[in-house]
């Protein structure tokens, strides 16, 4: 009876401890699971912090120089910079696109095809090209943003035609009319989630997690590479908008569902199914089958 | 006796007043299970199963079965004003409305995706070591149709949402039911209702999903279970385990308490995935609109070797006479209702067509080691290797896309790897178990042993036990002894006459497990 | 079940491990707080992360917990247990076998009345399997010939908006519907990929002159390998590709699969340039579109 006894008080005493360690445990990983997913404290946080994230959205483009109520505006690069232009097309062009940007064997005639197209490629980092032999692909641009412009401004002054330097106001757009012109025209290649893709013959339809409004505006109007040119007839430049809202969406999607694994879709999910679910209840069958001692 | 005892005792006995249980219940209570981790892999399987039932009741309670379209007005803006199905409107709800729906939808799609897995993983262990053999035909048989009942309730779950991805996937499977020859038009017909896509195929997937599907699986795994209670499980060979025996762990109380609280820890493991990780966030691939499509579209990974196979198909079908007035058999036929076909058909019989070369029909309660079954093994790796190439190949754009390399390259090296790899695979795993079974006592367990030689020139031979102690001191002829001192490796000398029927008592007892061994006799 | 008995009574030994009972005492408070924590979630509107985490701890504590209490707290033997062949006692089998000759040769004597049973199953089988699968949907007919698309047929986006053949430019794509049918469910069949590939009249094959004014070229966007929606246009080497299995159309030489597994080309659209400057198509497509069947031939 006195063993007894002692043995319930020692096991209240064992007890009180294991609740301390781990209440204490339990706070910290929920303070941890919070602190891993600051949006989404619960319900009115989440909402809150959303209107505040699609604010600022909607508020960078706005002060970006768009002050009108047009959806996008279209704007060349002051004449001011085309010395500055001619000098760096010489200097970094010329050997392939020719003097004049009249094209080569090497390279496409830029005559014509406007300060969007140039501003576009140049501002990706796609060119200038190191050497001619170099696969055009997205890198931080080689040249400053003014660069850039006096680039484009002095190939848009060669001839006329093609659209000027696009700057959506992204305070105008409807997101959901976005998503919807989105999934019928670029999802096909650029993937719902924007995460690209492999195309045929080593053309890959670049991820458009990066990508800037006015870019992703440019690309449309000009189709760049392979990618088809979305005009004024296919799209309105209210549409455009609204794609390039969708685009910013999903540049920071709602992954209320926890980690993305990439935004690639179910490939991924059947290897964390497999590898970490299947695999991390066979290290606990492992333990449960083994035998004791 | 405890109160609590007490009151057991007292529902045991009134069940078997009116039942007669008690028999029945003894024998159940010390019913003996032998214990290997890979015996849990059916178990994660079981387990996950209940896990989709719970989940799944709940979220029947919001989803809404209907290819109605309307205009959703709900709380995630970048769908808000469009035109939807109420399926996918309600999935959306759910997602974002329902509480908890968010981790209560992600579980019952990572469950399935972990059920389906665990099936697969417990389909591999049961032919490697050769336990569908007499008498457990009959319990493959019913394991394999749950792996198709399972793949398709599988695939009908994920296409509910009527999201863009999932809605890619009807279509394409009222293709592969149109590719069916002579029937198959009226077939893809009486499915969807009508011409691709109606209206019907949501409500008719939704009740074979919840209610005919499950219903059978539900059926199908207790009778699994009861044939396997019936049967006794299979064990590993080892000490003291014979082909009349089973070695283990009582089902009363130990292993039930294992068990029971392996559904816990499956449950734990599957309800932190549906926290942590994302699973199909169909609000971000939109609505499903036939003329809209997504790039980098694969099904679950559970049909990733039928999306590939028609991946890796080459342009090719069979025609007769012309357009209007010939017949077709279409090139999708082949790969996805051809390949399956003959899939399910080699697995149902596999236990025949085996028995058919060996000519064994013996009882067999040992499972075979995969390595001392050359033949088995190395085919079984083929026919696996075949099938991971057709799953690899279910992503071609997404490794071009990883790798940087060219899409067509990627297309012909899987086609190529598809007939390659499995016999490579195949041939190398035979001849690697063909080398290893020339290694005498290759596998088992090191025993420490010293060899004495006496005064008188006799050999003796002390087997050691792990902590140093003599537990066996054996008469050594003297060429046992010189031939243990110069391999260098433990004695393997009692089974060297013993090398008769791979199941039989005398062999499995040169096996491992030392531990401690008590054996009960009458 | 004679052989229970071999063990019965074994391994009523006490074990006594107090840090095991310790740390399943732990296993047990972890699911406790674990579903506290859960309950709070709830209450206070719910966050699937924290839910999972919550669930994570309120399972995890249990099982964890029931585990070590059947591995480390009672005993494990190993314990042995007989078992016997499946086949049951010849005396069993012989007098089973007597049992059902017995019924047979009952049963089987009235060789006239078994057949018209099996008929009567039978008639009854077929019968009620053709209502059954009747009512499942209508016959095919002829609806997998034809689309919607027929002479003079105006091309409409999917918001009904005309396209007029100054729309689009060089490089230049579009998804386009027969007027009228734009809405679903008609649009899954009768979606058509529309591509500008010139600003001259572009004739894909013999006898296909005047079906790409100015340069329009119109396919069938649904796949003839497995139905997809073919949307993806590479424009500088003019080809279309399917998103689902990589079917790889060549838009100038009349969309020909030049790889991939699609085993037909994209049917064309033949289309001509209204007098208003409206893109109509000539006729509907010559060939069915989408995916094979077995009624249609090459």
């Amino acid at each position: 009876m006195n063993d007894h006894k002692r043995r319930k008080s020692k096991k209240r005493s064992q007890l009180s401890w294991a609740v301390g360690s781990v209440a204490s445990g339990a706070a910290v990983l929920a303070l941890a699971t919070i602190a891993l997913y600051p949006h989404q404290g619960h319900a009115e946080v989440l909402a809150s912090a959303k209107v505040a994230t699609h604010a600022k959205v909607a508020a960078k483009p706005a002060a970006h120089g768009a002050s009108s109520q047009q959806p996008i505006v279209y704007k060349n690069p002051p004449r001011s910079l085309i010395p500055q232009g001619r000098q760096l097309f010489a200097e970094d062009c010329q050997t392939c696109h020719g003097p004049d940007a009249e094209g080569s064997v090497r390279a496409p005639n830029l005559q014509g095809l406007g300060a969007a197209t140039v501003d576009f490629w140049v501002a990706t980092g796609r060119m200038p090209l190191a050497d001619p032999t170099e696969e055009a692909e997205i890198k931080p641009p080689r040249l400053s943003h003014e660069q850039q412009l006096a680039v484009s401004a002095y190939v848009a002054s060669l001839a006329p035609g093609g659209p000027a330097i696009p700057s959506p106001n992204l305070g105008l757009a409807n997101l959901s009319k976005g998503e919807s012109l989105f999934a019928e025209n670029c999802a096909a290649c650029h993937t719902i989630t924007g995460a690209g893709d492999a195309l045929a013959n080593n053309i890959y339809a670049p991820s458009l997690w990066a990508a800037t409004p006015t870019e992703v505006a440019e690309a449309i109007r000009t189709g760049p590479g392979d990618m088809p040119r979305f005009g004024p007839g296919t799209f309105s430049n209210q549409e455009v908008d609204d794609i390039v809202r969708y685009v910013a969406y999903i540049q920071h999607p709602d992954d209320r569902g926890g980690l993305a694994l990439g935004g690639v879709g179910p490939v991924a999910e059947g290897f964390v199914a497999i590898l970490i679910g299947l695999g991390s209840l066979m290290v606990a069958g492992y333990w449960i089958g083994g035998r004791a001692q | 006796m405890s109160t609590l005892e007490q009151r057991a005792v007292d529902a045991a006995d009134f069940a078997d007043e009116r039942l007669g249980v008690a028999k029945f219940a003894r024998s159940s209570f010390n019913k003996i299970f032998p214990d290997h981790w890979s015996f849990m892999l059916g178990e994660i399987a079981m387990y996950s199963f209940v896990i989709l039932i719970f989940t799944g009741v709940f979220l029947t309670l919001f989803y809404v079965p209907s290819s109605h379209m309307i205009t959703y007005h709900g709380s995630y803006a970048p769908l808000r004003g469009q035109k939807m199905s109420e399926a996918y409107a309600s999935t959306l709800n759910i997602s974002f409305n329902v509480r908890a729906g968010l981790v209560m939808r992600q579980i019952h799609h990572w469950a399935a995706d972990v059920f389906i897995a665990a099936i697969v993983v417990h389909l591999l262990r049961i032919f490697f070591t050769g336990a569908y053999r007499k008498p457990r035909e009959l319990n493959w048989i019913i394991g394999s149709s749950l792996l198709i009942l399972a793949i398709v309730n599988g695939f009908i779950g994920y296409s509910l949402p009527d999201d863009l991805i999932s809605g890619t996937g009807i279509r394409i499977a009222f293709s592969i039911i149109l590719s069916i020859p002579v029937i198959g038009s009226y077939l893809a017909f009486f499915v969807f209702g009508s011409n691709f896509p109606g209206t019907s195929i949501i409500p008719r997937f939704f009740i074979i999903h919840v209610l005919i599907l499950p219903a059978i699986i539900a059926a199908l795994i207790g009778a699994h279970l009861a044939i396997m209670w019936h049967q006794k499980h299979t064990q590993y060979p080892g000490r003291g385990r014979t082909n009349r025996n089973v070695v283990g762990i009582p089902f009363w109380p130990a292993y039930a308490l294992q068990a029971g609280g392996f559904f816990f820890i499956t449950s734990a493991v599957i309800a932190a995935l549906g926290g942590f990780v994302q699973i199909n966030p169909i609000w971000l691939y939109g609505p499903y609109i036939p003329y809209k499509v997504s790039y980098a579209v694969q099904p679950d990974w559970y049909m990733g070797w039928l999306d590939g196979a028609l991946r890796l198909m080459p342009s090719w079908e069979a025609v007769f006479g012309p357009t209007y007035g010939g017949h077709m058999i279409p090139n999708v036929f082949f790969p996805a209702v051809l390949l399956p076909g003959i899939t399910f058909g080699l697995l149902f019989s596999w236990p025949w067509i085996e028995k058919r070369f060996t000519k064994d029909d013996r009882e067999h309660n040992i499972c075979d080691r995969p390595r001392e079954h050359p033949v088995r093994t190395s085919v079984g790796v083929g026919i696996l290797m075949f099938y991971i190439v057709l799953f690899l190949a279910s992503a071609t754009d997404v490794l071009a896309n990883t790798f940087q390399t060219s899409l067509n390259l990627v297309l012909w090296t899987l086609r190529i790897m598809l007939f390659v790899l499995p016999l490579v695979a195949g041939l190398v795993t035979y001849l690697l178990l063909r080398e290893m079974a020339a290694i005498p006592s290759i596998g088992d367990p090191k025993i420490p042993v010293e060899i004495r030689r006496d005064f008188d020139g006799s050999f003796t031979l002390a087997e050691l036990s792990i902590h140093g102690e003599e537990e066996e001191i054996l008469e050594l002829p003297e060429e046992v002894a010189y031939r243990s001192l110069v391999g260098g490796h433990g004695h393997s000398a009692p089974s060297m006459d013993t090398n008769g029927d791979q199941s039989s008592v005398e062999t499995s007892e040169a096996g491992d497990d030392h531990g401690v061994f008590e054996v009960p006799r009458d | 079940m004679s052989d229970t008995q071999l063990f019965e009574g074994a391994g009523d030994e006490e074990i006594r491990r107090p840090l095991m009972e310790k740390v399943i005492a732990i296993s047990f408070i972890i699911s406790v707080l674990g579903t506290v924590g859960l309950g709070v979630t709830y209450w206070v509107g719910g966050q699937p992360q924290v839910e999972g985490g919550f669930l994570f701890l309120a399972l995890g504590g249990i099982g964890v917990g029931i585990v070590s209490w059947g591995k480390y707290l009672v005993p494990q033997g190993p314990y042995v247990q007989e078992r016997h062949e499946m086949r049951s006692a010849p005396e069993d089998v012989d007098a089973m076998h007597a049992s059902l000759s017995r019924g047979l040769g009952q049963v089987g004597r009235r060789k006239f009345l078994l057949r018209l049973l099996g008929g009567a199953v039978g008639v009854f089988g077929l019968i009620n399997l053709f209502p059954f699968l009747r009512s499942l949907g209508p016959v095919p007919g002829k609806s997998l010939f034809v689309t919607n698309w027929k002479h003079g047929s105006e091309l409409v986006t999917a918001d009904g908006r005309t396209v007029l053949a100054s729309d689009l430019e060089v490089g230049g794509v579009m998804t386009v519907f027969p007027k009228g049918f734009e809405g679903e469910p008609s649009n899954a069949i009768d979606q058509v990929i529309l591509v500008r590939a010139a600003d001259y009249d572009l004739v894909t094959r013999p006898g296909r002159e005047t079906w790409g004014p100015e340069g329009y070229l119109a396919f069938s966007k649904v796949c003839t390998h497995a139905g997809c929606p073919v949307g993806l246009y590479q424009e500088l080497t003019q080809q279309l590709l399917c998103p689902c299995h990589q079917s790889l159309f060549d838009v100038l030489t009349g969309a020909t699969n030049v790889f991939g597994p699609a085993p037909r080309p994209l049917p064309q659209l033949p289309l001509y340039v209204g007098t208003d400057g409206v893109l109509r198509s000539q006729a509907g497509f010559d060939e069915p579109i989408g995916p094979g069947f077995w009624e249609r031939g090459a």
